[in-house]
């Protein structure tokens, strides 16, 4: 199932991709005083939101962002969506739902269709042939990978865009804020004094192709090797150490490749009391205790929710081009149960890896993981 | 992978939209099927707590698409591992989500019930399923408006194809509550929004224990609904193309029909998707 990855584009709080990798060199964070809501009501401070500064006549809506890397993504690979079959697949954790909570409580007016992402991305490339909005929490963008990478081995498009995208919704911050204790300054993924997760915002996007349709000499950001798609079938929103596992184990066999060829695991760390232990212990089951290094960008981005897994994939493309892997942002001392996690603290490690595992859990038991490989060019 | 290109087959559906009878909607249960609020009688009493119509809804629908005994399953059914779930549903939770924000506005977090938490997230129909009966394999919630429900057949039959799963279980499900009347209402022939869920069991030949008795072709998609599709099941959006599937299925199976039937969904924004659904075999030759 292996595809090149010829486009990409992204946003976050830090900015593009370039500027959210350089700042996760640095060890900065896009983290600041929540400006969605009444942070005293929702038991939630700080948040990574993306400061556009868009007037607030208009629902706030993640269409634009997803939108706008969609179009951009497309014309980064060179594809002309007129004279090939492009196909779409969104992953999305909170749709446009913070566009219905602004309809309910504010007046807002809304556009139904909104509520998907049929029409953003249409009005942004109006050729596509299908246009899927996939609701799968905060592995939803890991999914739109595996759809879209199934799409063009089953010959049903030429070109797929696999994207991902959210903002964050009073909701989801409320039930951030009974769940933590209100507490919370920044995400710190596998440290000790986790203060539990904080949402960010943002869109990403890549183009998958047929390694056989891409031109000779063209560049590719890398290749998307396989990626594993499981469901714990075990609790609403807490971990499933076995189904986490089987997802790697799955990824690794798509991939047709074995945890000792990874170089680099950017894992889904959301500094919550009881992802950051569970797929600690699933990354130790899986590679052992002299694993490859391990880092994590929410310290830096926030949860991003449906852009997580593809934001992940993105940065651990470029690390792997740039031999510089980030550390992981927010990390102070790290928890117990991650002393034999090779996890990059305080300074980039200088390393070339050529093949990375991106985990991604959501809400629901929902796991993908996905294995990249580094272009040589 | 596996075998390219697999038949796509239908096991087993259920059609379960409240009151409605096998008499009016084929695919329902002989007795008007129960509310939301009455899924014990299907489902049995524990696990519902906190769960929202849709899920409810939903439940019932595979439940009976399952064809185990009411009541609650003892763990995961035969054939849990492994099969996939793809839930097409727009409206789930927006009342809820709307509640929730109302309530936190007036009182802060404190208001809000911390059963309510899991359905802040879209998913929570396709992983409530996956939890009651045991599915490991891929679970989707496919939000993707009027066309949803077609959308979700597609992606399905594209696991089976692609070899990531054996079997789906496949669900579209609204509900009818104030807030998803209201949105549905925004659509431009909208404001009769019925609430109703449907479930069909796809899978390649053989996964699913049992003869298969009906297959789909694969999933068209059209400017404008097309000329010879069976008529709308109802006014259920995201769930119309399940449940128009599953009513097709019961008709073919049950002899009603004979040809292929085409089941549309779709609207002027979404555009329309199409499958057509056929018997495997000539009715009287399966003896």
């Amino acid at each position: 199932m292996s595809a090149a990855i010829t486009g990409s584009s992204m946003v976050t709080c830090l900015g593009d991709l370039e500027a959210t990798c350089l700042a996760l060199l640095e060890g900065r964070s896009g983290v600041a005083p929540l400006r969605l809501g009444d942070p005293g009501k929702l038991g939630v401070t700080h948040g990574y939101e993306i400061q556009d500064g868009r007037p607030g006549s208009r629902p706030r809506l993640a269409g634009d962002w997803l939108a706008d890397c969609v179009a951009e993504a497309l014309r980064d690979a060179g594809v002309d969506p007129a004279r090939r079959r492009v196909a779409v697949v969104v992953g999305t954790g909170l749709r446009e739902l913070r566009g219905v909570e602004q309809w309910h409580a504010d007046g807002t007016p809304l556009h139904l269709t909104q509520l998907h992402f049929r029409e953003a991305v249409r009005a942004a490339v109006p050729e596509v042939t299908e246009v899927h909005t996939i609701a799968n929490a905060c592995a939803a963008s890991g999914y739109a990978l595996a759809l879209g990478a199934d799409i063009l081995e089953l010959g049903d498009a030429d070109v797929v865009v696999a994207a991902g995208c959210d903002t964050m919704t009073e909701s989801m911050l409320t039930v951030i804020g009974k769940v933590t204790d209100g507490t919370s300054d920044m995400v710190r993924p596998f440290d000790e004094d986790r203060p539990g997760v904080l949402l960010g915002e943002g869109a990403a996007a890549v183009v998958l192709e047929r390694p056989e349709d891409v031109p000779e000499g063209r560049p590719t950001l890398g290749v998307l090797r396989g990626v594993g798609l499981t469901c714990d079938a075990y609790h609403e929103t807490a971990p499933d150490r076995a189904g986490i596992v089987a997802a790697m184990r799955q990824a690794h066999e798509y991939a047709g490749t074995s945890p000792d060829d990874i170089g680099l695991v950017v894992a889904h760390g959301t500094s919550t009391g009881l992802n950051d232990p569970t797929e600690g212990a699933a990354l130790l089951e899986v590679f052992g205790p002299d694993g490859p290094p391990v880092t994590a960008v929410k310290g830096a981005i926030g949860h991003t929710s449906g852009g997580s897994a593809l934001m992940s994939v993105l940065v651990a493309l470029t690390a792997m081009r740039a031999g510089t892997v980030p550390p992981v942002v927010g990390l102070r001392s790290p928890m117990p149960e991650a002393e034999k996690l090779g996890l990059v603290r305080g300074a980039p490690l200088r390393a070339r890896p050529r093949l990375a595992q991106v985990d991604a859990f959501g809400f629901g038991g929902v796991n993908a993981v996905t294995i990249v490989e580094a272009s040589d060019d | 992978m596996t075998d390219r290109d697999p038949q796509i087959v239908l096991a087993g559906w259920a059609v379960h939209v409240p009151g409605r009878t096998a008499a009016e909607l084929p695919g329902s249960p002989q007795e008007p099927a129960c509310s939301a609020a009455d899924a014990k009688l299907v489902l049995g009493r524990k696990g519902l707590l906190g769960k929202e119509p849709a899920t409810r809804l939903a439940l019932c629908a595979v439940h009976r698409a399952l064809g185990v005994p009411p009541g609650r399953t003892p763990g995961p059914v035969d054939q849990a591992a492994g099969t996939a779930v793809v839930v097409a549903s727009n409206l789930g939770n927006v009342e809820t989500v709307c509640t929730m924000v109302s309530d936190m506005r007036e009182g802060g977090g404190a208001a809000v019930s911390v059963l309510d938490a899991p359905n802040a997230s879209s998913n929570i129909i396709a992983s409530s399923i996956a939890i009651r009966y045991g599915f490991t394999g891929p679970n989707l919630a496919v939000c993707s408006g009027a066309t949803a429900g077609l959308d979700a057949v597609q992606l399905a039959a594209r696991l089976l194809r692609a070899g990531r799963a054996r079997r789906a279980v496949v669900v579209g499900v609204e509900p009818a509550d104030p807030v998803a009347r209201d949105l549905e209402a925004l659509r431009p022939d909208g404001g009769a929004l019925t609430e109703g869920a449907g479930c069909v069991l796809l899978g390649v030949p053989g996964a699913w224990t049992g003869r298969a008795t009906v297959t789909i072709g694969s999933v068209e998609r059209h400017g404008l609904r097309p000329a010879g599709a069976e008529p709308g099941v109802g006014s259920h959006y995201g769930a119309d193309g399940v449940i128009g599937l599953a009513v097709a299925a019961e008709r073919l199976a049950s002899g009603q029909a004979t040809g292929p039937l085409t089941v549309a969904c779709g609207d002027r924004e979404d555009a329309w998707a199409a499958v057509t659904a056929s018997r495997l075999e000539p009715i009287g030759s399966a003896a």
